[in-house]
């Protein structure tokens, strides 16, 4: 079940996001050409901004839904409850504040798919593995993608979202004894 | 404690994390690098004049107050390590944890130095209280890392080159992942 999770991680977030950035980019001019004659609301402004938040609206999605998935599995221990509980509360604050963002400059928030394929799910360790390559992705990507932010209020905003997901990658590396101690390159 | 400092990292093995990481770091060694002020400028704008503008105070200013915290931060574990009061676990993450630092502090005096300015050194003295035990030296350490992450986390954002920005997520990134182990080893929940 990991492996298939992080390859569908690997090549839905950081690939995924690249794509939409590059067509962002090569439609933007396109967007300014056109915002004069459009009406106000009918503007995207930021439209390379909004691209990246759509990417990262999507990965809270599916981690919230990871979340529910484990906590239905009924295979957490009471304190793995409470993490859960408190990671996927997390979630939906970026969740809303990413919609909110994408939505007051004009574009269409992601909605959540009806199902995500989490593999087969048979043990506590099974979903701390999917948590945690969950929010390796995610923390991945909105490192990937900070320094692409052209509005500074979105890149406020996403500023604490990253904080949110290091440190419940660190807390999940810790649960499953993997190193958390070595800096990774950059 | 000696710690080597790694000024010219390669890249790590065949994972997300570290794929996503690497723009940031050639972004970044680029930046880094020895070349002259105005080849940086221009490697960063495009117009050495527009970035004087817009980022030699503002970005200069947040750098200059980041080099402060590592510097700080740095002779912390420094105080931590030569307290003999460590135990060894705790001694290795102390290490790791000052090499971090030591990265960062380096990576934000190359930008200084691109910038024609000489980075500041750390104070001559710090108070850091009064350490008797390793939780003294744990609290200490957790402290500022927590004001590392709400300075980062505050001057980030007002960061307007994007190798700088890109650097300065990564060290934020770093300084939570601190601040989370050692919460943890403190015993204060993460979530």
């Amino acid at each position: 079940m990991r492996e298939i999770l992080t390859d569908k991680q690997g090549n839905a977030a950081t690939p995924v996001s690249r794509r939409q950035v590059l067509k962002a980019g090569t439609i933007s001019a396109a967007v300014g050409a056109l915002a004069s004659a459009l009406p106000a609301s009918a503007v995207v402004r930021y439209s390379g901004d909004l691209a990246i938040l759509n990417v990262a609206l999507g990965l809270e999605h599916q981690a919230i839904a990871a979340y529910d998935a484990g906590a239905r599995s009924k295979l957490l221990s009471a304190d793995q409850v409470k993490i859960a509980i408190s990671f996927q509360s997390d979630h939906k604050r970026h969740r809303d504040a990413l919609i909110h963002f994408i939505r007051r400059f004009g574009g269409t928030p992601v909605d959540a798919k009806p199902t995500y394929d989490f593999g087969t799910i048979t043990s506590a360790s099974d979903i701390v593995k999917l948590a945690q390559s969950l929010e390796q992705g995610a923390e991945g990507a909105y490192l990937a993608n900070a320094g692409k932010l052209e509005n500074r209020e979105i890149l406020n905003a996403a500023v604490p979202i990253l904080e949110d997901e290091v440190r419940h990658n660190t807390v999940f590396k810790q649960l499953l004894g993997m190193d958390v101690i070595e800096r990774l390159k950059y | 404690m000696k710690t080597e400092t790694n000024r010219n990292p390669q890249p790590g093995g065949p994972n997300n994390e570290a794929r996503n990481r690497a723009t940031a770091r050639r972004n970044w060694i680029r930046l880094a690098g020895t070349a002259s002020a105005g080849a940086v400028l221009y490697l960063l704008t495009g117009n050495p004049k527009r970035l004087y503008a817009q980022s030699r105070d503002g970005d200069l200013g947040i750098l200059t107050a980041a080099l402060y915290l590592e510097n700080e931060a740095i002779t912390a574990y420094q105080a931590g390590a030569e307290s003999k009061l460590l135990s060894p676990g705790v001694l290795k993450v102390a290490v790791a944890f000052q090499s971090d630092h030591k990265y960062h502090r380096d990576g934000i005096g190359g930008v200084l130095q691109s910038f024609g300015v000489t980075p500041a050194g750390p104070e001559k003295k710090y108070d850091f209280g009064r350490l008797h035990s390793e939780t003294d030296i744990l609290r200490l350490a957790r402290d500022r890392e927590h004001g590392a992450v709400q300075a980062y986390a505050t001057l980030a954002s007002n960061i307007l080159t994007k190798p700088v920005l890109n650097f300065g997520a990564n060290v934020l990134a770093d300084e939570v992942r601190h601040l989370t182990i050692l919460n943890s080893v403190l015993g204060v929940a993460n979530y």
